[in-house]
């Protein structure tokens, strides 16, 4: 666990860390969740289109994508703000034993390398423990303020659960984007 | 042989003999530190706690001694605010039951700066907004008559507290805007996805007696504007992901917002971005704005500044850079300067220390190591 957390220290992602996090929309919460996130959709390919995710002129990064889904730099992480589930006991789409998912969530579009697409990805949080503390990630790509909060990742999205402690963030697919 | 033995032992003689004569120390007496009348100086840095978030707190740290003067507690995912006149913290937060599970509650503590002692509480409905520390998450009317909390369920609404009475008097729906700017001593204005504020204006007892919009002034798919404010001295400025300033006058009684300036030239526009978490903080008196600058593309806005940026404010022209990674410093995620004639700058990084620099010349003087474990917005009375 440490060699892991140290190998996410060294990350730059890793280290622009620490701002802030989290997770999604809700209210309509309850209701609305999967039904919901399909409203969703044509707001997401707009805040897309608002800017390019393309590294800016001038900007450096180092962000290698990967598809181990316990590093920050894994294609679905792409507006994740958070603890990695996958290094929780839980996976990429999958809560640890014990936790509960949001019924709310953030939405993120996301480019996976290996196959060429942009994926609407839906970004819950785990809830009803305490912070996992590990494989912290903090990344931004279309991420809003929260006055867009179905695109917000400071909120603690497990504001609505029972138990609204929070624990980790999943990245879960719902769909290719369309064009 | 018997020589050396006799010279060793006269030799340690002469040497113990002193602490042999000295006194014995006095018994000490147990007491309780009083803290010290307030500096221009002092500052309150909340630390999110983040590793592990029900327990939150809040620094007190003096910028001229580099001594940690106390602390406050802030359980989970606080707000945290002042009072107008300092003499008051007030922290809203939520507590579980059974520690980190089981029965919420949201409340508002008030805690008196001079004792650092919780004085009262107020619970509120669960529904206060849990998310990054801002100016504006929970705060005081000018007279301090009321206090608003900002509540996401995620439908948005706040709160107006009596803290004389220690109720809450009533909650106030904002039509999907966020946040509680408070101005005067009954008006609450949020922040909307349209680009435009809301200002709500209460009556006598707090409840709503008017609203109104104000024109959009930004554009959340263009270019948001950070929900954390740059406090100046009839409002705030909002600063946005590609460096607009957008300098809001709340003074009167619907906001006043200036035509925005911007941080970056047109070369450095997209490139040069302001990020983190308290990016700017001004010095009221002397018109001198500080921000936390990166190089960086779009989803970036939350990287901390490799360089903090001076300006005048008057004239809208940088004065200096000063790169942090001079002094071995990591990035720079909230900056706070003090608003006396021999100002301080204060720069927390995401390393979780916290700087202090001259602020008229950059001269580092102190780097306090480890002030929590993640301290993302400075408040300084």
């Amino acid at each position: 666990m440490r060699s892991i957390d140290r190998l996410f220290e060294k990350s730059s992602r890793a280290i622009a860390q620490r701002t802030s996090r989290r997770s999604l929309i809700a209210a309509l919460g309850k209701m609305l969740t999967g039904a919901a996130l399909i409203p969703l959709l044509p707001i997401d390919r707009s805040a897309r289109a608002a800017e390019p995710a393309a590294p800016a002129k001038g900007h450096v990064q180092s962000k290698a994508v990967t598809d181990d889904p316990k590093s920050c730099d894994y294609w679905k992480y792409c507006a994740i703000d958070g603890f990695l589930c996958s290094c929780c006991g839980g996976s990429s789409n999958s809560c640890p034993p014990g936790t509960q998912p949001s019924p709310i969530t953030w939405i993120g579009t996301c480019h996976n390398p290996g196959d060429g697409r942009d994926y609407i990805v839906s970004y819950n949080d785990c809830c009803g423990k305490v912070s996992c503390s590990n494989c912290e990630c903090n990344r931004n790509e279309r991420e809003k303020p929260m006055y867009r909060p179905s695109r917000n990742n400071d909120l603690n999205w497990c504001m609505a659960n029972a138990d609204s402690n929070y624990h980790c963030s999943v990245s879960v697919i719902l769909g290719v984007a369309e064009k | 042989m018997n020589t050396i033995i006799i010279r060793a032992a006269l030799l340690s003689l002469a040497t113990c003999t002193p602490l042999l004569a000295a006194p014995p120390l006095p018994a000490e007496h147990l007491t309780i530190t009083t803290l010290a009348p307030n500096t221009a100086h002092r500052i309150y840095v909340v630390d999110e706690a983040f590793l592990n978030e029900i327990d939150s707190r809040v620094h007190i740290f003096d910028g001229d001694t580099y001594r940690r003067l106390g602390q406050i507690d802030a359980g989970f995912n606080p707000g945290f605010n002042l009072s107008p006149d300092g003499k008051t913290s007030i922290v809203g937060t939520t507590y579980f039951s059974r520690g980190s599970r089981g029965t919420r509650t949201d409340v508002v503590e008030f805690t008196d700066n001079s004792t650092l002692k919780v004085t009262h509480e107020i619970v509120l409905p669960s529904k206060r907004a849990m998310t990054l520390p801002t100016y504006f998450n929970l705060g005081f009317s000018s007279d301090s008559r009321f206090v608003y909390v900002s509540y996401v369920t995620p439908a948005a609404s706040f709160g107006v507290l009596d803290p004389a009475k220690n109720t809450v008097i009533d909650e106030i729906d904002t039509a999907g805007c966020v946040l509680v700017i408070a101005s005067g001593p009954n008006r609450v204005s949020s922040i909307c996805e349209n680009g435009k504020l809301l200002t709500v204006t209460l009556d006598a007892q707090g409840h709503e007696a008017s609203r109104a919009f104000s024109d959009a002034f930004f554009d959340a798919d263009r270019d948001p504007i950070f929900v954390q404010g740059v406090p100046m001295t009839n409002g705030y400025a909002f600063i946005s992901f590609l460096g607009d300033v957008h300098e809001v006058d709340f003074s009167g009684a619907a906001p006043v917002i200036h035509e925005p300036w911007s941080l970056v030239g047109a070369a450095e526009k997209g490139v040069w971005r302001p990020g983190g978490t308290q990016m700017g903080a001004l010095h009221r008196h002397m018109n001198r704005l500080y921000v936390a600058m990166h190089r960086g593309g779009e989803g970036t806005h939350k990287d901390g500044g490799t360089e903090i940026w001076v300006f005048d404010a008057a004239n809208h022209q940088r004065i200096a850079r000063w790169p942090v990674a001079a002094h071995k410093l990591s990035h720079v995620l909230a900056v706070q300067v003090s608003q006396d004639d021999a100002p301080v700058l204060f720069a927390a990084t995401d390393t979780s220390d916290v700087a202090v620099f001259d602020a008229l010349t950059g001269q580092l003087r102190h780097v306090e190591k480890q002030l929590g474990q993640t301290p993302w917005l400075i408040l300084n009375p």
